[in-house]
């Protein structure tokens, strides 16, 4: 401790900004770390406390999927001893003025035993006397926060649009900002349930049904007993099993924020092993005088571990405030994605902050810190007391140290390519996945030193002094530069990575598009084509068909089922029809016999997602949960289909109706006869409906766009992390060409000294960054290629079981040499302004 | 030729040191002057601020007829590199560069086309007598040669004027005495002023003129009536 103080607190006051600079390396990596995991973990906290207190009292509820169930089923759960209440309940998100509003359809006449309604000063009567909300259908109570948001006040009238057209509703109380009220960011309605069955189109449904137990009864008792009771095409289960299937459906994200944290930290880890190097080739000196002085090698080594030590926890520290901060500015367009994304009404106002999360982010921090610093720490204390005082030596990799690294290398392609050819599981996949970043990793200094000796001819013919002064400065220092390069290696590959994944999804999605969603015309109860708050009833396709110049419409109901206990997408439609139109292009099964079995309802047709994922085959019985019972169904074959992240089944909608007594539609595909126009058949069913409901139509253009502006989206929060990683590998280009000035000192004031005008000495500090820009851009493209074919991988295996061809992204690599170029550049401003400004009869004296 | 006129130099920081107190001098062109005294005499200074390597406190240094205070950074590069070339203690060659790269950097500086500064480069090389190295590296070369080379690269474009910092300070006598035989052999061939800062009374009494600096004044100003032949 007294060494830390008496010698590295020096170092730090005496070298500022490369301390900031460092612990900005680890503060962004930890903060992109808790930044994202926050914003993740405040969604899905989010969207359980709401269900917690929605469910009130409740311990357990019935449903089936998303798709309701009719209502007899509320008497069969409502006759079991074990239930001492029961209420059915609609939940569905509204879009207002105001934002969207959660609506909650509820029978007020039994709900009160599970959900307390605090309403204001005489507002009470309303739950005292049910009746008031039977008599009234238009009758609706809201939270104080809405109430206060929209100036309603008891009594007051409210206008929303509803599948039956505009209606107003009464407002008979206001709940005080308390409990249930708070929900959803305090945008909650109360309403009848029957009244809610009407407005948003559910016909005789219910969405579930909460259970209070009987006392004594326990909530394994009581729902092995209604299990049976209601049977297998339901689900019985407490409230929190909602935001397990939430965090299922959003595990696609939660492994990319995984990754693209474990990038971030191991970008901060090259920052922090590159100002390390510095540090030590800087204060050899010192260490050589120490070492003279009689410290041993171990307590060399302690001093520098605990000023990494120490490094990392100020760095951490302060990355966990800024992934705080940062998350507060993710949530609220993480939340809107993941709603569009889901369908799911989501509200996150206030950020969940998790102490374990932050500890573990401190730790993660330090250990990093540890670990980048371990490396320098063990070279200070094996440097020789005299070689110490031997300028410049410390940043020659020795040919030892390079062929070792090489060494090293090679054996981690060997282990790489022999792991991925075991075969195609898990303990295989990832270690040989570990492997070849280690072999990039390892590789990178040779690379980084080659790539340099290439462009010196290059930087020389143009520029003859400052070109080959700039190239020598990264051949003659690899250890200052390949950090560095590394760092930015590592960014490129993740930003590469990321970006080829999104282009081959681009690519897939636009065929899947072209192929697929060929209508002229779709038609939404909603603005979002997720959302299914509002549905169609079936006989508005026969009015949709009678319109002039409609040639053909198509419903298509959609809704998850949970398939062995996970969400799977259910596409209800007339398989004859669509596949009329719609090629079928199966990766498994005959495509005639697809069409003409899955027709006549006697099987499924899966999305090749759903088959990846969950192992499911050609001839295998998917066992479908219905009202009805279980419905077993012969799997017909796969075809390509992106309609759900978790995968989704084809299901003829003649069976869908018959199991689920469901004849509404989410969507009606409408193809225009020929000679007509398709904007005037818009117009004309925007003419017949809008005044009265809810209604959006598409046009195959613009549903196109929607989808792909919802994968932008989804890429969108990727962005972030690529962007912070790009700050913190240009963070280190400014930090090595901080250290790279002090090295070149003498070289500089030399240049000067004999005639070297200001701008060419900044020319040469500007030619060594965009080097290092340059350098590090063709490495990250190359890593960028061993990432894609990871990233594909584990895209196929483990997230949303997409088959996808491996694209290179050109456009994004092209749009990128600017970027860094101009990144390097910017990066090499305040150095070269330092060079430039510093005392010439210093520079010429420096040692 | 160099006209300094109550010049001085104060380095400013926790205690000021006064390095120059005002002095005028005058060193007319052609001549080879010694600057000689102890360390911290300001002997050093004095010749960085003739080179126009750092500014003066007070007073006026005029070279070759520019006023060197007046003129901006780069003005006063070009001044550096078109009339003055530096021969230092330690050399400063770059360790990246051959032989023919250090003498010819200053030419590329000023932007000579690739094949006179390659001529030039070679016949400064032959003049110092490296004719024969001129690819190898500062490393690879002697103390003696590394100081030929840096005087070829100060001569790259015959400046009027060289000074050099202890150019014999850090080689072994006999070096010593090469360097300074050629440095006086280029002041003899070219008629280029010189001016050397050195502790050794040898090369001093080789020059033409000795200044003696005493705590930052001139304490003598003589000449030396038959400079020794090196």
């Amino acid at each position: 401790m007294k060494l830390l103080r008496l010698l590295s607190w020096p170092y730090v006051r005496k070298h500022k900004l490369r301390m900031l600079l460092t612990l900005a390396g680890i503060m962004l990596g930890v903060a992109v770390f808790v930044g994202m995991h926050t914003a993740n973990l405040t969604i899905q906290s989010a969207f359980q406390r709401t269900v917690d207190r929605i469910a009130g009292k409740a311990q357990l509820q019935v449903s089936a999927g998303e798709t309701g169930f009719p209502e007899e089923v509320l008497e069969r759960v409502q006759s079991s001893r074990e239930v001492s209440a029961a209420s059915p309940v609609i939940e569905a998100a509204l879009s207002t003025s105001q934002g969207t509003l959660l609506v909650l359809g509820v029978d007020m006449t039994g709900d009160a035993s599970l959900r307390e309604y605090d309403l204001e000063g005489e507002d009470e009567d309303v739950i005292d006397d049910p009746l008031i909300f039977l008599a009234q259908p238009d009758s609706m109570i809201v939270s104080r926060q809405f109430a206060e948001r929209t100036g309603l006040e008891r009594g007051s009238k409210l206008t929303l649009k509803t599948m039956g057209g505009q209606k107003t509703f009464t407002i008979r109380g206001v709940m005080k900002a308390t409990g249930l009220a708070t929900v959803f960011g305090g945008n909650l309605a109360i309403m009848d349930i029957y009244a809610a069955q009407a407005v948003f189109g559910r016909g005789r449904l219910f969405d579930r049904i909460d259970v209070g137990l009987a006392e004594g009864v326990s909530i394994e008792q009581g729902t092995a007993k209604l299990q049976a009771l209601v049977g297998p095409g339901f689900q019985v289960e407490p409230p929190q099993s909602r935001g397990t299937h939430f965090q299922s459906m959003s595990r696609g994200l939660t492994v990319s924020i995984n990754l693209a944290s474990l990038f971030a930290l191991l970008i901060g880890v090259f920052i922090i092993f590159n100002s390390f190097s510095i540090a030590i080739t800087q204060r050899c000196g010192e260490i050589g005088v120490l070492r003279a002085l009689g410290a041993t090698s171990g307590q060399v080594r302690r001093l520098f571990l605990l000023e990494s030590i120490v490094l990392g926890l100020c760095g951490s520290l302060l990355g966990v405030f800024a992934g705080l901060w940062m998350a507060r500015g993710i949530v609220p367009g993480l939340a809107g994605t993941l709603q569009e994304v889901f369908g799911h009404a989501l509200s996150a106002d206030e950020i969940t902050i998790s102490t374990p999360l932050a500890a573990l982010a401190v730790v993660i921090g330090v250990l990093a810190s540890l670990v980048g610093g371990y490396v320098p720490a063990h070279s200070a204390a094996r440097v020789d007391p005299v070689k110490a005082l031997l300028k410049g030596r410390t940043q020659v990799l020795s040919e030892g140290e390079n062929r070792l690294r090489q060494k090293l290398a090679a054996a981690c392609i060997v282990g790489c390519a022999l792991l991925l050819g075991l075969g195609n599981r898990n303990e295989y996949f990832y270690p040989g996945y570990l492997l070849g970043i280690v072999s990039m990793i390892l590789l990178a200094p040779a690379m980084s030193m080659w790539l340099a000796r290439a462009l010196r001819p290059i930087l020389k013919l143009i520029w003859p002094v400052e070109g080959a002064l700039a190239a020598d400065s990264l051949i003659q220092a690899p250890r200052r530069t390949s950090a560095t390069v590394t760092a930015l290696m590592l960014s490129l590959a993740l930003a590469v990575g990321f970006a080829g994944v999104s282009r081959a999804i681009y690519d897939s999605l636009l065929d899947w598009m072209n192929h697929t969603l060929n209508p002229d015309l779709y038609v939404s109860p909603s603005r979002s084509i997720t959302a299914k708050t509002f549905r169609f009833p079936a006989t508005m396709g026969d009015e949709l068909r009678a319109l002039e110049g409609v040639e053909e419409v198509q419903p298509v109901r959609n809704a998850r089922v949970l398939i062995n206990g996970a969400p799977v997408m259910a596409v209800s439609i007339d398989i004859k029809a669509i596949t009329d139109r719609v090629r079928v292009r199966p990766v498994e099964g005959n495509r005639e016999e697809l069409v003409r079995l899955g027709a006549q309802g006697k099987g499924v047709i899966i999305s090749d997602n759903l088959s990846l994922i969950r192992n499911i085959h050609r001839g295998d019985i998917l066992e479908i949960p219905t009202p009805r019972g279980v419905l077993k169904l012969p799997v017909l074959g796969s075809s390509v289909d992106y309609s759900d992240q978790q995968g989704s089944f084809l299901i003829d909608k003649s069976l869908f109706q018959k199991y689920w007594g469901d004849d509404t539609a989410n969507i009606f595909r409408i193809h225009v006869r020929k000679g007509y126009s398709r904007d005037r058949v818009r117009e004309a069913i925007l003419k017949r409906w809008a005044d009265s409901h809810e209604i959006f139509v598409y046009t195959n253009e613009g549903i196109r766009e929607y989808i792909l502006k919802l994968t932008d989206q989804w890429f969108g929060l990727t962005y972030i992390q690529l962007a912070v990683a790009l700050v913190v590998a240009i963070l280190g280009i400014v930090n090595t060409l901080t250290v790279s000035i002090t090295d070149r000192r003498r070289e500089l004031g030399v240049l000067q000294a004999v005639g070297g005008l200001r701008n060419q000495i900044r020319r040469t500090i500007w030619l060594e960054a965009v080097s290092i820009g340059a350098v590090g851009l063709v490495m990250g493209a190359a890593a960028g290629i061993v990432m894609i074919y990871f990233n594909l991988h584990m895209l196929h295996r483990d997230l949303g079981g997409l088959r996808v061809d491996f694209t290179f992204p050109y456009a994004f690599m092209a749009m990128m040499v600017p970027v860094i170029g101009l990144c390097s550049f910017v990066a090499a401003i305040w150095p070269a302004e330092a060079a430039v400004r510093a005392s010439l009869v210093e520079s010429l004296e420096y040692e | 030729m160099i006209d300094l006129t109550q010049v001085s130099k104060v380095f400013a920081g926790k205690r000021e040191v006064t390095a120059l107190h005002p002095l005028d001098l005058t060193i007319p062109k052609g001549e080879m002057v010694a600057i000689i005294g102890a360390s911290g005499s300001g002997k050093s200074t004095l010749l960085n601020l003739i080179g126009g390597l750092d500014h003066p406190t007070t007073g006026t240094i005029s070279v070759d007829g520019a006023t060197l205070g007046t003129l901006s950074d780069d003005e006063l590069t070009r001044v550096r590199r078109d009339k003055i070339g530096f021969v230092f203690q330690f050399f400063n060659l770059l360790p990246s560069l051959s032989c023919t790269e250090n003498v010819s950097l200053p030419l590329h500086l000023r932007g000579w086309p690739k094949q006179k500064t390659q001529d030039r480069a070679a016949e400064l090389l032959n003049l110092v007598g490296l004719g024969k190295r001129v690819d190898h590296l500062p490393d690879e070369l002697s103390g003696g040669e590394r100081q030929r080379v840096a005087i070829a690269r100060a001569l790259s474009v015959y400046p009027p004027i060289l000074l050099a910092d202890e150019p014999t300070g850090n080689l072994d006598s006999t070096t010593g005495e090469e360097i300074l035989g050629l440095i006086k052999d280029l002041h003899r061939r070219l008629g280029t002023t010189v001016l050397i800062v050195t502790h050794d009374m040898t090369v001093a009494h080789a020059c033409e003129r000795i200044l003696q600096l005493k705590d930052g004044v001139i304490l003598a100003d003589r000449r030396v009536e038959s400079p020794a032949a090196q």
